[in-house]
């Protein structure tokens, strides 16, 4: 497994079993790190394209989401919950679901190829997880930023990076996310039950 | 405000103001721009002479974009005209108007470049970025916590796209391990597609449509679509129901158009039991609800899984399958913006209190009626004409214990519709409530649904019928 690799499984782990809601954009960093990592040691050659698409990366993913995740957060009560619920069954599930991800990844023959499958499949399985234990806005805001980053994580098992408007796409999406999600999330935190619409025009 | 703070207010506007009135006939005039353009796009090519690419290829111009161009613009036209006429009857809607029009033209944009988009990932980021648009439109004229529903509605959507992801993963991989290079432009993926069994690629075919399935409303990822629906504004549902739906469906189009060749047995097995799933759902659904926007809502399921079902069968069932999408396009609508009256009169989307509707509202009635009997497969309405044509498909496909299911669903449904609806249409009144007057803006897009309706089931003009038969050859039609 390559060191880039390692750091953003490592990201995107480690959070999920120790770390609050409120640390997220400090992962989300990392992971964002890696992935511009990965984004320009994957693919053949450092054409202007890879450069290109790695500082986007860095730039969308590794800066400006979190910072906007961050200021989203901010000293919300939800900010200090856990990520995942801190319990054995919730653990277990994470951990059996990591393992069966790189089995299933493994099928390839256990190149850098199936690993990176593995990590994609373990991350978007572990996501799932938070999605099904954790009922914070917050918390779920977090577990859906963590999947659209390991679908960026496809790329680089692509033979060169996606075409530009492609990419710029995907960092659309990632960004309007954590836009309108801070600000549906936000919304969450002052009111406790659900009404319809009062104008239905 | 009834006890809600400023606070809580959508957005910014805060305030009625007159300075916006402008905007909702500007609203019109760019769905009227965008109607007319759709069809001169229509009168202007020949279908021979399609597909034409364009945008280096990333957009295309082929019988399945050109139908949807023409259906979801149309539908919009007379969305936006219904917008119009409840404006100044609704403070909220005033209030909001600014952002909600920035949203929907926002909206309508990316769907119309997304059903012409020939790239399955950037169709997918436009679905996506269509699916924000209406999360956002979900919380204008509504206050604080429908927000939660908007959110999980994001949320849901989200996931069933991450789904339909890690199925182009799964081809990719599929044809990495073959040695092959993949492009995700509809017109090259094929290529790189292999007619022998293999693992990967029905893994990743299975995952597109189970996650497209899942933004169609089909089970078992259906659960947002209720509350979505019931929770959003009038106008929003109506959108969302209408216009959004088949970005979904031209998604699911193009990736059966792509598999025609290669596996269709595996994807109609797959269409065939999400189908009758969902019908199912629906069935039990509409039988225990007493609320009638979230009867239609149930309802829009049922069709849902009408759709996926005659996309399993294919063949003589194609054509019935598209003109029931484009059919269904007109009867959510008339029925959501319908409802969206009753709801401005009686201010409660339950069934108990609103016995006798038709004589409170007789026009808004007797077109909700119409609505119900169309979305039911009553003639003259090309919802009939669409169930036979599908019904007739499952016959000669030999798929017998399909055909009997299906009617037995349909026949649940339509009891049970009628159970709940008629009594409050045609009932005695439980309250007296003034007969109200009802504007001739209001009429116009109504009318001009159940217009379309009876004329795509009773006569359709030759250019569209024969556009509506090359979408259906393209999904395995014959």
């Amino acid at each position: 497994m390559s060191l880039p690799l390692i750091l953003y499984l490592a990201a995107t782990v480690v959070p999920v079993f120790f770390s609050r809601v409120a640390a997220a954009p400090t992962w989300l960093s990392l992971q964002g790190l890696a992935l511009c990592w990965i984004g320009l040691s994957g693919h053949e050659g450092l054409s202007a394209h890879a450069v290109l698409a790695g500082l986007e990366v860095l730039l969308v993913r590794a800066l400006l989401v979190p910072w906007l995740l961050r200021r989203a957060l901010g000293k919300s009560a939800q900010a200090r919950k856990s990520l995942m619920p801190s319990n054995l069954f919730a653990w277990g599930a994470a951990i059996t679901l990591t393992i069966l991800a790189f089995r299933f990844g493994d099928g390839t023959g256990g190149n850098l190829r199936a690993l990176t499958l593995g990590v994609i499949a373990a991350i978007v399985m572990i996501a799932f997880l938070i999605l099904a234990t954790n009922r914070e806005p917050g918390a779920q805001l977090v577990a859906l930023l963590f999947m659209e980053n390991a679908l960026m994580l496809f790329e680089s098992l692509m033979p060169a990076p996606w075409p530009l408007p492609v990419h710029l796409g995907l960092s659309g999406v990632y960004v309007l996310t954590v836009i309108v999600g801070s600000w549906l999330v936000g919304g969450h935190t002052r009111h406790g039950h659900t009404t319809t619409s009062k104008e239905n025009p | 405000m009834n006890g809600t703070t400023v606070s809580d207010m959508p957005f910014s506007s805060r305030r009625p103001t007159d300075s916006g009135r402008w905007i909702a006939p500007a609203l019109v005039a760019f769905a009227l721009l965008g109607w007319l353009a759709s069809i001169w796009v229509f009168a202007a090519h020949d279908l021979a002479e399609l597909p034409r690419y364009f945008a280096a290829g990333y957009l295309v111009l082929d019988p399945t974009s050109l139908l949807f161009v023409l259906v979801m613009n149309t539908v919009f036209l007379g969305i936006s005209v219904y917008m119009l006429s409840r404006e100044r009857g609704s403070p909220e809607l005033t209030r909001d108007i600014r952002v909600r029009a920035a949203l929907t033209v926002v909206f309508m944009l990316v769907l119309n470049i997304g059903v012409m988009s020939n790239h399955l990932i950037l169709l997918w980021v436009l679905i996506e970025v269509s699916t924000s648009c209406a999360a956002l439109m979900m919380v204008c004229g509504t206050f604080g916590t429908s927000k939660e529903i908007a959110w999980r509605y994001m949320l849901y959507s989200s996931m069933t796209l991450a789904i339909t992801f890690l199925g182009f993963m799964c081809l990719t991989q599929s044809a990495h391990l073959r040695g092959i290079e993949i492009s995700f432009h509809v017109d090259q993926l094929g290529a790189a597609l292999t007619t022998a069994r293999d693992g990967w690629q029905r893994l990743g075919l299975a995952l597109i449509l189970f996650g497209l399935g899942g933004k169609l409303g089909l089970a078992p990822l259906y659960s947002w679509l209720p509350e979505t629906y019931e929770a959003a504004p009038t106008s929003t549902s109506a959108l969302l129901a209408a216009v959004q739906f088949n970005i979904s469906v031209v998604a699911m189009f193009r990736v059966l158009q792509v598999f025609q060749p290669y596996d269709s047995t595996f994807a109609a097995h797959e269409l065939l039991v999400m189908g009758y799933v969902s019908l199912l759902v629906a069935a039990v659904q509409i039988m225990a609800s007493r609320n009638y926007k979230r009867l239609i809502a149930y309802a829009c399921i049922s069709s849902s899984g009408v759709i996926a079902l005659g996309l399993s069968v294919g063949k003589t069932a194609a054509y019935g399958v598209v003109l029931y999408i484009v059919s269904n396009a007109f009867v959510k609508s008339l029925l959501f913006i319908t409802a969206g009256r009753l709801r401005a009169v009686y201010g409660t989307n339950e069934v108990a209190p609103l016995s006798g509707v038709i004589r409170v509202l007789p026009f808004a009635g007797l077109l909700f009626t119409g609505g119900i009997f169309a979305l039911l497969g009553f003639p003259p309405f090309a919802s009939f004409l669409a169930e036979m044509l599908i019904l007739s498909g499952i016959v000669q496909a030999g798929n017998l214990m399909a055909f009997t299911l299906m009617c037995a669903m349909l026949t649940i449904i339509f009891v049970a519709t009628g159970r709940t609806v008629f009594p409050m249409l045609w009932g005695e009144p439980k309250q007296q409530v003034p007969q109200v007057e009802e504007s001739l803006v209001t009429m116009i897009p109504k009318l001009g649904f159940v217009g379309v309706l009876t004329m795509l089931g009773t006569y359709t003009p030759a250019p569209i019928t024969d556009l509506l038969r090359a979408v259906a050859l393209s999904i395995g039609g014959v």
